[in-house]
């Protein structure tokens, strides 16, 4: 049997609030393997640093099991509990120095002053800030700040690092650089990582796998490439990326994941099925990002293709055209009412100016890029 | 209307603007002069009758240190009722009995501070609101609470033990806790209301237990606000007039307790100098304290 690192079983965290009581986590089962980089993300309010909490032992579920290495957690609290965090906003201890804040840790564990402080000052060093050591936490810069709270964390070898937006504080240059530092040390120390975060772009560049969370509900686990490519259900498409949604009608469930739909114009098209999809017939949502739409003026455009059935290609005209540097981001209407976004990378000068606002165009897609979703 | 009728009202108007400013101006600029002026004007006549050569405050006949030196040397002009031993005898009571009371409200007032601060427990909202009372409440109706009580219980145990129990320095002192408890309560409040309670979430993080967490962490982090309440308990108590009076037995008079004994016979100016002489004392102690609870509030 395998060990994971952190397990939780059935979570549920209730808080009481004004009389009444409020689902923070609901039923949240994961497994998170050893060296893992596990990203906890979604809106505020969705449960995630609740759910960071209950492991590093701040919070007590209300029912359901943590395991760390296998061994439950019930009734240890968080100063005997194999795991280290780094707050949002550091919670460094203002009236110590740095090596002070670093030394702590150690000196919790009953290692010697002289051993605790040359520990520090190499974790110093294992975070490029190797001349701070002196100092008062209020006479560092936040990015500074940022890499002590990591030190100290990392200096007591944590079975699970755990990180609360730890750069939700920084602006967005130092958030960007320190992204690739953080990857580039979690690879490097081999410890599992639990990143708790609302920006899907950080979770996806940074994490082996993502969980999306809202309403206290895991609403889908994955890789970033499953999460982008084939999200589970309408919240995750929404809020991971630019995601257009299709009003559909589903006509078939095909055995090899494709089903028929007609989309409200009556245009019978072919998607792909999500995994999640629960109806077999009746109304859904075909989701399909920007970026996977192609768009073309009519004359150009190659309705042989069509036939087939794995292209689907569709009469529209361009309402709206935004140039945005690397990509220009048209907006096209299908019949009365769908508004579709495309977006098309301007490979050169001349791509971007292609298309005039009023004309009619063909809008295409590959079915592979499609998801059906309940709706 | 012609333009230049019109330039001319709008240029009546702004006159008119421009001189209630003005007016407002030196409303504000009174303001500050006559509440500084009624805080201050009895305490400065009190100061400056102290170091007059005449005894009577009717005039300012010339300035004198005579009345200092009659406090240090046991003169007392023509009453004779004045002993410098005596007054010495009630200014050390009056710093024993601060010094306990406020060890003890220091500990307490700190004790409860955390509890409000960081506990959950029912009733919490009505022991808060309960813990400001003290301050409220009027002097006197405390000072009588208290000599009830004493009363009462001196009685209880001296009908269970058969020993008569008499108000002393424990009363005085058990007093002057019971009303310094609420400031401590409140400084120490202030400061940990202050104080960022991730830092105590961190400590036990990194793998401090409650207790080390507390002597570590919290305690040096609110050091300046205990210090500062225990300098503000200090001062109430050297102060206290009222309640000790009430609460006080033979022997125990403290400063103000004493003063006012003298004052009983007449107002004269040794009187007038000892007044000065807490005035400054007080003050001083009070300025420490600010200051302690400045320089937390610039280090957050």
């Amino acid at each position: 049997m395998t060990t994971y690192d952190v397990e939780l079983i059935d979570i549920v965290k209730d808080f009481e609030s004004g009389g009444g009581r409020v689902r923070a986590v609901d039923k949240v089962s994961v497994q998170i393997a050893d060296g893992e980089f596990f990203a906890l993300l979604g809106p505020s309010g969705c449960g995630k640093t609740t759910t960071l909490r209950l492991i590093a032992g701040f919070e007590q579920p209300t029912a359901g099991k943590v395991l760390i290495r296998g061994i439950a957690m019930e009734g240890i609290p968080a100063y005997h509990r194999p795991v280290n965090t780094v707050f949002q906003d550091y919670a460094l201890f203002p009236h110590m120095t740095v090596e002070r804040n670093i030394m702590f840790g150690l000196q919790m564990e009953g290692v010697g002053k002289k051993e605790a402080l040359k520990r520090a000052q190499e974790a110093l060093e294992m975070v490029r800030l190797p001349d701070v050591g002196t100092r008062k936490p209020h006479q560092l810069s936040g990015g500074q700040r940022q890499r002590v709270a990591l030190a100290r964390a990392l200096v007591k070898q944590p079975a699970v690092l755990l990180l609360d937006e730890p750069l939700g504080a920084l602006d967005l240059k130092l958030r960007k650089n320190m992204q690739y530092e953080l990857k580039a040390l979690q690879r490097d120390v081999g410890i599992t990582f639990i990143y708790v975060t609302h920006d899907q772009e950080e979770a996806i560049t940074m994490a082996d796998r993502i969980a999306v969370m809202n309403d206290g509900l895991m609403l889908q686990i994955g890789t970033p490439r499953e999460i982008y490519e084939h999200p589970g259900t309408h919240f995750v498409a929404d809020f991971i990326g630019e995601t257009n949604f299709i009003p559909a009608t589903l006509l078939e469930r095909g055995a090899d994941g494709i089903g028929s739909l007609r989309l409200t114009d009556d245009t019978v098209i072919q998607a792909r099925l999500s995994h999640t999809l629960q109806r077999s017939s009746g109304s859904v949502t075909v989701a399909i990002r920007p970026e996977r739409i192609g768009i073309s003026s009519i004359h150009n455009a190659l309705r042989g293709a069509a036939d087939s059935g794995d292209v689907t290609m569709l009469d529209a005209l361009l309402v709206d055209s935004q140039y945005i540097g690397t990509d220009t981001r048209y907006t096209v209407r299908i019949g009365d009412a769908l508004n579709l976004v495309a977006r098309v990378q301007n490979i050169s000068e001349r791509d971007s100016a292609a298309l005039a606002i009023g004309e009619p165009v063909t809008v295409s897609w590959h079915r592979s890029s499609t998801t059906v979703l309940d709706r | 209307m012609a333009p230049a009728a019109q330039s001319l009202i709008n240029q009546g108007s702004m006159r008119r603007n421009r001189a209630v400013r003005r007016l407002g101006q030196v409303g504000l600029w009174l303001n500050p002069v006559f509440a500084y002026f009624f805080l201050w004007a009895p305490i400065l006549i009190l100061v400056l009758f102290s170091f007059n050569e005449s005894k009577s405050v009717a005039s300012f006949t010339g300035f004198t240190l005579k009345w200092y030196n009659n406090i240090l040397n046991n003169v007392m002009g023509a009453e004779r009722a004045f002993s410098t031993e005596i007054m010495l005898n009630a200014f050390r009571n009056s710093l024993f009995v601060g010094a306990v009371a406020t060890a003890i409200a220091t500990v307490l007032g700190t004790m409860i501070a955390l509890a409000m601060a960081r506990g959950r427990f029912p009733g919490k909202s009505l022991i808060d609101s309960l813990l400001f009372l003290p301050v409220v409440i009027p002097e006197i109706t405390q000072a009588i609470s208290l000599a009830i009580f004493f009363k009462v219980a001196f009685d209880w145990i001296a009908g269970i033990s058969g020993e008569r129990v008499f108000p002393g320095f424990h009363t005085i002192i058990i007093a002057h806790v019971t009303f310094n408890i609420s400031f401590v309560a409140i400084v120490v409040r202030a400061r940990l209301a202050d104080m960022d309670p991730q830092l105590e979430e961190a400590a036990g993080d990194l793998g401090a237990n409650p207790w080390r967490t507390f002597w570590r962490v919290t305690f040096p982090l609110i050091l300046p606000g205990v210090v500062s309440g225990a300098l503000l308990a200090f001062t109430l108590s050297l102060d206290d007039f009222v309640i000790t009076f009430f609460t006080s037995g033979v022997g125990t008079s403290t400063l103000p307790v004493f003063v006012y004994g003298l004052l009983k016979l007449t107002v004269t100016p040794e009187v007038n100098a000892i007044s000065t002489i807490m005035m400054v004392l007080s003050t001083l102690l009070i300025g420490i304290s600010l200051a302690m609870q400045g320089r937390t509030a610039s280090r957050a």
